[in-house]
Parts: C-alpha cells; sequence; structure tokens
C-alpha cells in the first residue's frame, strides 16, 4: 500500500525539485523568504520579547517596564539618540564631502585615497577607538612630538560624549561614502550634459540638479550611519564606560556582566528599546526613499564633469589630510604601542621590539585559530549570504509588492540590534537542545555562523536590492513568456545580474565580519575563539600591546585581501569593488 | 616465563611509579581568568609533561567564565573540564551546588592547613594582592588606602568593577569589612571623582600611560611591568592588602578525570609551583621564593576575609557596589 502510494506520488511528481515553486502561480519564494526572515530576523526578537515580557514563560510585563522607565534607561537612550544623531551628520557631511569630491571632480589619486577610506571602515571600531585613545594620551608619542603633551593626570579628552561622536563620526563615515557613490553611479550622464548645454556651472549642477536627484540616497546614508550608531558598542565601551557614560549598548552589556544570567530579562527588556529606537530610523528611511518615479535606463552613468583647476591640489591635500586622521595617526598610535616593550615606555630605537608580534603570532596557538576562525566563520558568512542576497533581492523586488516592508523591517531587525543582545537572543533560542533534532548547536560554530547570517543580511541585501531596482523587467518578462521555472529564472537571468551587487555584498560582509567582536563575544567557546574574542580578551589582561599586535595583524590581512582583489579587479565584474571609482 | 612476566611487571610499575602520568591522555578544556600569556605558558609546561593530553583553553575576566559557564549549566553541556579562575568565594559555590569533583589524592601535605579547601574540591595556586599602583610622575606616593581619599588624588583614581573582575570582587568585599567606615569608604573615593571600570588589565594602561595617576590593582600587573621598564611603582598599603588565591578546581561533568586530576597535581608540584614563581606571581608553596620586586612574605599584610559571609553578600555587595559608581 505504502510502495504503491509511493510510486503514484512520484509518478505525479516528475524530476522537477522546484515544481513547487514554479512560474507563473509561484508563492514558493515569497513564503520562502518570509520565512527566512522570520526565522533570522523575528524569531531572535520575539525570543528577547518573551524573555522581557514573560520571564518563565508568565506574562509579567511589570519587570520589563519599570527597567525601560528607570533612570539609567532613559538617560542612556538620550545618550543613545545624541551620539548617533550627532555622529551621523558628521558621518553624513565628512563622508558625503569625500564622496562627491572622488565622485564628481578631478581630484587625482582618486583610487588610493577611495582605498583608505573603506579600508579605515574594515579596522574594528573598538581598535579605532582604542587607537585614537592612546593617540590622545597624556604620554601619547605622537602628541609629544607636537609639544602638546598634557600634564600626566590628565583626562583623556576622547573620554564622553565629545569623543564617541567624532570617532564614530569619522568611523561611519566610509558608510556614506559607499552609499552615495552607488547613487551616483545611476545618475544618468545625459543628466548632467543637458544642463551644461543651458550653461551650467559645475556648483550649480551640483546643488540644482545632484543633490535633489541624490535626495533618497543621502538620507539613506544619514539614517544607515545613524542606525549603525545606535547598535555601536566598541565606540561607547572604551570611551563612554570609563567615565560612566552610558548609551543603550553599553548598559545592557553592563547588567549583563554585573548579574549574569539572572540579568537577562532586564537586559531582554533594554534591548527591546534599542530596537524601537533603530526601529524608528530603519522606517525613517524606508518612508524617505520611497521610489516615486520609475526606472531609468543608464546607458552611460555619471562622469566627473568638475575641473577644480587651481584648486586641485589644495581639495587633493585636504583629502588626504582626512585619510591621515582617519587612518594614520590612530594606525601609529596602535603600531608604538606594539612595539615598546612596556605600557608608558618611550618608543626610541632603543626600547623597540618585536617581541608582542612574535608572543600572538608565534607562541599563542588561540590567536593563529582565532585568525582560521575569523576567515572561516566570516567567509562561510559572506559566501552563504551572497546566494541568499540574489534570491532575496528578486523575490523582494518584483514578488512581494506590499508586503515587502514588513519583511525588510524584520530582515533589518538584528541589525539594529546590538550584538550583545543578537547573541543574548541567540544563547536564549539554541541553549537548549533544537526541538524534533535534538541537538545543541550551543558552543558550535554554527551558533556564530548562524548569529553572523543574522546579523549581517541586511547589509548583504543592500546592493542587490537597489541594483534589481534599477534593472528593467524586459528579460524577466521574456524568460516567463517562454515559461523558465523559477529555479533557472534566477540561475540563468536574475544572478548574472546580479553577480557584481552580490560580490560588493559578500565583500563587505567579509570584511565587517572578520574583526566583528560583539555577537561573537558571547557566542564563542573553546575553539572557536574570533579575532575579535582575542583582541578584547588581551586588552583585558593588561596586554595592550599585544592586543595592539594582533589588531595590527588583522588589519594587515584585511589589506591584503583588498590588494588582492585590486589585483584581480580586471577579472571580475564592473563596479565590483567599491573602491574602485 | 614466570620471571619474563615479574620484569615486566616491575617494570610497568616502575614507569607508572615515577611517571604516574603517562597514563593521562585524551582532551581537556580549560576555562581560565589567567592572562592569555600566562595561560598558553602553564598549558605548554603541562604537555611537556603530558605529552598525549591535548588541552585547550577559554579565556575571560572570572565574573564572564563564570557566565558562560552557568550558561552551559542551564543548557546542560558544560565545555569545561577544569576551572581556574580568581577567587575560592565562587569555587565554594559551585562545591554547594555540587558542581565539582573532589580530587581525593591531590598531594597536599606541603602546604600549610588553611590554603586549599579542606574537602579537597578546590586547590589554591597562588597568592594575588590588590594594592595601590601609582605613576612614578605622581607627587603623591599613597601608603594607605586612606591616601586615595585625599585631595591630591581627585579625579586621578581608577579601580576595576567587581562586575569584570573576580579578583575585585574579593577586594572590594575585603575593604569594606575591613576599613572602619566600610561603604562609606567607596562613597568618598566616588565623592573624590574616582572610576570604577573594567577589569586590571584597563587600570595597568591608565595609570602607566598617565591618563589616571593611581589605581587599585592586582600585584602582578604592574611589578612585571615596572621590570620592563613601565613608569609604575606598586604599593602595599599599610592597612593591608586584600588577597585571592587562584584556585582550581574539576569539574564534575569532566570526561576526563584522570587527565584533570593529572593538571591539578601538575599545578600543585614543585614544577607547578615553580612556574608561577617565574611568571612573577607569588606561589601558594610556602616553600617557592618571592619573584623580583616583592617584600618579604611575612612583610605582606593580608586583611582578613570571611568567605562564607563573601558567598553569602556576593549580589548585595555588586548591587551596592552598582548604586555608588553607577
Amino acid at each position: 500500500m505504502t510502495l504503491a502510494a509511493g510510486s503514484a506520488w512520484q509518478e505525479t511528481r516528475p524530476r522537477q525539485p522546484w515544481r513547487g515553486l514554479s512560474l507563473p502561480a509561484g508563492f514558493g519564494l515569497p513564503v520562502l523568504v518570509a520565512a527566512c526572515a522570520l526565522l533570522f530576523g523575528g524569531l531572535p526578537f520575539l525570543r528577547l520579547a518573551a524573555a522581557a515580557f514573560a520571564p518563565g514563560w508568565q506574562f509579567a510585563p511589570e519587570a520589563a517596564l519599570a527597567e525601560i522607565g528607570s533612570r539609567a534607561a532613559v538617560n542612556a537612550t538620550l545618550h543613545t539618540l545624541e551620539t548617533a544623531g550627532l555622529s551621523a551628520l558628521g558621518a553624513l557631511l565628512i563622508g558625503g564631502t569625500a564622496s562627491l569630491l572622488l565622485g564628481i571632480t578631478d581630484v587625482r589619486g582618486k583610487r588610493p585615497i577611495a582605498f583608505g577610506l573603506i579600508f579605515s571602515m574594515m579596522i574594528a571600531p573598538q581598535v579605532a577607538a582604542l587607537a585614537f585613545l592612546s593617540l590622545f594620551a597624556p604620554h601619547s608619542p605622537i602628541l609629544g612630538l607636537l609639544g602638546l603633551s598634557p600634564e600626566p593626570g590628565t583626562p583623556n579628552p576622547l573620554l564622553g560624549r565629545g569623543g564617541i561622536v567624532l570617532v564614530m563620526a569619522l568611523h561611519h563615515a566610509p558608510l556614506v561614502a559607499i552609499t552615495l557613490w552607488t547613487g551616483l553611479r545611476s545618475v544618468p550622464q545625459s543628466l548632467i550634459e543637458a544642463a551644461q548645454m543651458e550653461g551650467a556651472g559645475a556648483g550649480t549642477i551640483v546643488a540644482r540638479i545632484l543633490l535633489p536627484v541624490l535626495r533618497p540616497q543621502i538620507v539613506a546614508a544619514a539614517l544607515l550611519a545613524f542606525v549603525a550608531g545606535i547598535g555601536n558598542f566598541g565606540i561607547p565601551a572604551l570611551l563612554g564606560l570609563p567615565v560612566n557614560y552610558l548609551t543603550l549598548p553599553t548598559l545592557i552589556y553592563r547588567r549583563l556582566s554585573s548579574f549574569g544570567p539572572a540579568g537577562l530579562p532586564d537586559a531582554a527588556a533594554l534591548s527591546i528599546l534599542v530596537a524601537l529606537v533603530a526601529g524608528l530610523g530603519i522606517t525613517a528611511g524606508m518612508l524617505a526613499t520611497r521610489r516615486t518615479g520609475g526606472k531609468v535606463e543608464i546607458e552611460r552613468p555619471l562622469q566627473p564633469f568638475w575641473q577644480l583647476g587651481r584648486a586641485r591640489p589644495f581639495v587633493t591635500a585636504g583629502l588626504w589630510l582626512l585619510l591621515a586622521i582617519k587612518l594614520g595617526l590612530p594606525f601609529l598610535a596602535l603600531l608604538g604601542e606594539a612595539l615598546t616593550p612596556a605600557l608608558g615606555v618611550a618608543l626610541s630605537w632603543q626600547s623597540l621590539t618585536f617581541d608582542k608580534f612574535a608572543e600572538v603570532l608565534l607562541r599563542q596557538d588561540v590567536t593563529m585559530r582565532a585568525f582560521r576562525n575569523s576567515f572561516l566563520f566570516a567567509g562561510s558568512a559572506a559566501l552563504i549570504l551572497a546566494l541568499v542576497s540574489i534570491a532575496f533581492a528578486y523575490a523582494l523586488e518584483r514578488r512581494m509588492s506590499k508586503f515587502r516592508r514588513v519583511v525588510e523591517v524584520v530582515i533589518e531587525l538584528p541589525y539594529a540590534l546590538p550584538g550583545v543582545v543578537l547573541a543574548i537572543a541567540c544563547i536564549l533560542m539554541f541553549l537548549k537542545p533544537l526541538p524534533l533534532l535534538g541537538v545543541s548547536i550551543y558552543a558550535t560554530p554554527f551558533i556564530i555562523l548562524f548569529a553572523y547570517i543574522a546579523r549581517f543580511l541586511p547589509l548583504a541585501l543592500k546592493a542587490p536590492v537597489a541594483a534589481m531596482a534599477q534593472i528593467e523587467a524586459h528579460h524577466e518578462e521574456a524568460a516567463r513568456l517562454d515559461g523558465v521555472t523559477l529555479w533557472q529564472m534566477l540561475r540563468f537571468i536574475v544572478a548574472p545580474i546580479l553577480a557584481p551587487a552580490a560580490t560588493v555584498s559578500a565583500l563587505m560582509v567579509f570584511l565587517v565580519a572578520f574583526n566583528e567582536l560583539t555577537v561573537s563575544a558571547l557566542l564563542w567557546s573553546s575553539g572557536t575563539e574570533t579575532l575579535g574574542v582575542v583582541l578584547f580578551s588581551l586588552k583585558e589582561a593588561g596586554l595592550a600591546g599585544e592586543a595592539a599586535a594582533v589588531a595590527i595583524s588583522a588589519s594587515a590581512v584585511i589589506l591584503l585581501a583588498m590588494l588582492t582583489l585590486d589585483l584581480l579587479a580586471k577579472r571580475l565584474p564592473q563596479n565590483v569593488l567599491p573602491w574602485r571609482i | 616465563m614466570r620471571t619474563k612476566a615479574s620484569i615486566a611487571f616491575i617494570a610497568a610499575a616502575l614507569t607508572l611509579g615515577s611517571l604516574p602520568a603517562v597514563a593521562a591522555e585524551g582532551k581537556l578544556v580549560l576555562y581560565t581568568s589567567q592572562p592569555n600569556t600566562d595561560a598558553q605558558q602553564t598549558i605548554d609546561a603541562f604537555k611537556a609533561k603530558y605529552p598525549k593530553v591535548e588541552i585547550s583553553f577559554v579565556r575571560d575576566g572570572t565574573p564572564r567564565v563564570m557566565a558562560k559557564l552557568r550558561a552551559e549549566f542551564e543548557a546542560g553541556a558544560p565545555q569545561a573540564d577544569l576551572l581556574l579562575i580568581a577567587d575560592a568565594v565562587t569555587m565554594e559555590g559551585l562545591k554547594k551546588e555540587d558542581r565539582l569533583l573532589a580530587h581525593d589524592k591531590a598531594e597536599t601535605s606541603a602546604y600549610p592547613a588553611g590554603v586549599h579547601d579542606p574537602a579537597k574540591f578546590w586547590f589554591a595556586t597562588k597568592l594575588i594582592t590588590t594594592g595601590i599602583v601609582y605613576n612614578t610622575k605622581a607627587a603623591l606616593k599613597p601608603t594607605s588606602w586612606l591616601d586615595l581619599t585625599k585631595p591630591e588624588a581627585k579625579n586621578l583614581l581608577a579601580m576595576p568593577s567587581p562586575l569584570n573582575s573576580g579578583a575585585a570582587m574579593i577586594h572590594t568585599i575585603t575593604l569594606t569589612g575591613t576599613l572602619p567606615g566600610g561603604w562609606s569608604y567607596y562613597e568618598a573615593l566616588k565623592a573624590n571623582g574616582a572610576l570604577a571600570a573594567g577589569a586590571n588589565g584597563d587600570i595597568l594602561r591608565q595609570v602607566a600611560t598617565g591618563e589616571k595617576l593611581y589605581g587599585m590593582i592586582v600585584d602582578f600587573m604592574p611589578i612585571r611591568e615596572k621590570a620592563k621598564g613601565a613608569p609604575v611603582e606598586f604599593v602595599f598599603p599599610s592597612e593591608g592588602v586584600s588577597a585571592v588565591s587562584e584556585p582550581v578546581a574539576i569539574l564534575k561533568t569532566t570526561k576526563n578525570p584522570e587527565a584533570a586530576k593529572a593538571f591539578v597535581d601538575f599545578l600543585l608540584s614543585k614544577d607547578g609551583q615553580a612556574l608561577a614563581l617565574k611568571q612573577g606571581y607569588v606561589a601558594a608553596h610556602p616553600d617557592v621564593a618571592l619573584p623580583a620586586g616583592y617584600p618579604d612574605r611575612a612583610a605582606i599584610k593580608l586583611m582578613p576575609f570571611d568567605a562564607a559571609k563573601a558567598l553569602a553578600d556576593e549580589a548585595a555587595s555588586r548591587k551596592r557596589f552598582s548604586a555608588i559608581f553607577e
């Protein structure tokens, strides 16, 4: 009976694994996408909400509401809004100016400058904060050279609100720049030429045409920086915690580290608060960038049209100065720390030592393992997300219509949650063995991989979704008339078109995940240490020099990866590498 | 035949007698709060003796090691075989919860009574005291805990938070229990602009780089760093210092008790204790000399400390500390 039924079932389903998803009546893909969004975005959030409002699975919201309304939480919320808002404005100013100068003027040496800007973003935020801290410390050799050494015991001027805003603005500026470059590429050159024929000067074109056309991207970039600022942990942790200036992520971290698992309900309640604040930012971004016009077929993308003339060397120098401040000085400070034999010793040819590098690179197994782990976790997440993002972009843009906004908000949630919070959600979800399967992924690499996929999915989607929105649907319509399956459509039509955008996504995910700390800080276990974890641990154990050596080595790996890609650029599709503008 | 067998037997017995641990093999996971370098050295030294044991470690501040372990208890899958963390109070707590494995055969006769757990659930490995560190550029050379409340130290003192460090937790409980006025001492520090955040490593960085001039800190960090040339000085204040013993214990859930016991034996052995000395710690073994930079063993005055009371009051102390400094 069963056998017969089985074979009958097989007969009705010939070899066509995607039949269930086949066009034109295919609901399969949207359902699949919605399910993934729920798994990676909704589930962690719901689990947190349950932990906050129903501890022990009994509805009891009083404690959570009290926590959300507490003085500490209100203060932290204000601090979060303040630092995220101001730093987003700063990032928009710095990143926006840089991207316009590189995108539309004839400034010299664009590629190395763009390369440097993007490289500076790949340095982990806590490393950037640490570097700026040592730069302004009373013993700083660089301040000493300039004759600006403050009295010993002078508080570091970077500690507190101002420092957080400054370092965060610098750190998120490249994020703005990349978003605007993508926007600039979608401006048709004919628009500029038309204006030039009317006799408009470069300034007028920028003010009257370019900025209005780019408005959605500008708003999107600013809100991206704002949301990134809300979720940032490393910078306020290093610059705010020592002076008790707490933002929501650092407050959550404190609650957790002071009360352990007993602090989970409080931390969960505060996490909901962060998600709400960040959710506001995301929704605002979606409203602002809602497309009104139709799609433009671009034959020729924007070319630089602004001849700087005599101002050219000054503008070039200005951009290099920005790089020196953003990348050069902190890196020198780090290098100084890594090369001195002990904290507070003046660096000289006599005192210089490579011992810290030898210690972390040759003598400690854990550091080498961390390099391998970070490479593996970041690489797998990048690969999976790049593939998934193609199907997601297609589904969101073409198949989800009104339902799309909801799915997008759900997907964005884990990116908006501070990493520490996402990690807690993952622990809550995976601590006990999985239902049905009976295995626990806690304390395995898979819990970190799950968290990375959840966290970086929105990042991976940005470029492919934007690219999909620019593409006319006629290829697909033609294919649909030919009756191809969904799988064939994705594989042979959508994937080749979106490949460059998906490669950018994979690249960004890899570079961001490689130095990631806040998610893995709580999820690692013996054998799955990541670079971020090792770095933080070294710093906390008083081994600042060793931490600096790890930070520099990790940055060198990133630099090498970026240089390799740059060498391969000719073989990659156009516009894949964000710094090749 | 008979002689051959007995020779083999004697040979085996001899081998076992002289190298009791060759039998130990397999995997071990150590959760520890030792700085990475020290943890790696300890493991390397153990591996040199027991090459068949594959041992890896997880390092973090004691509170976070414990948070991780507690989460794993909850999941029913503790990953650690061994625990080597800052303080005995935490160990006592675990012992009460029946999480630890007694190592009855551990050889402790060389140690004075009261150093280790009499029931042999945990064993002290070294003595780490918390005193005062100052930057050599500082005008005031503190000699007493009360000096830190003076105007000269206003806004210039950093201390580790008990929320980040096991040693800092014991230190806070010891100071508030010993100094006249108890918690009002910490309130005075707060009024004097003291900052309490981070772990001992952060305090070392701040004082050595001159961002702050005074700090409360565990002894070995500034003493080691001073030997390398850092502009810091460590003081054992006149009232005495607080102390932790960095105990080691085997978890009941270990899958490899033989190797775990070998690790404990190694730490308690002369060799293990000599390694502690080499790393710059005061070894728990009374016959092992003190590292350079320390006063005489007898000259280090320890403040009294009631472990049972500390265990009972730990959560309250933590809340009280947060209320003052957050």
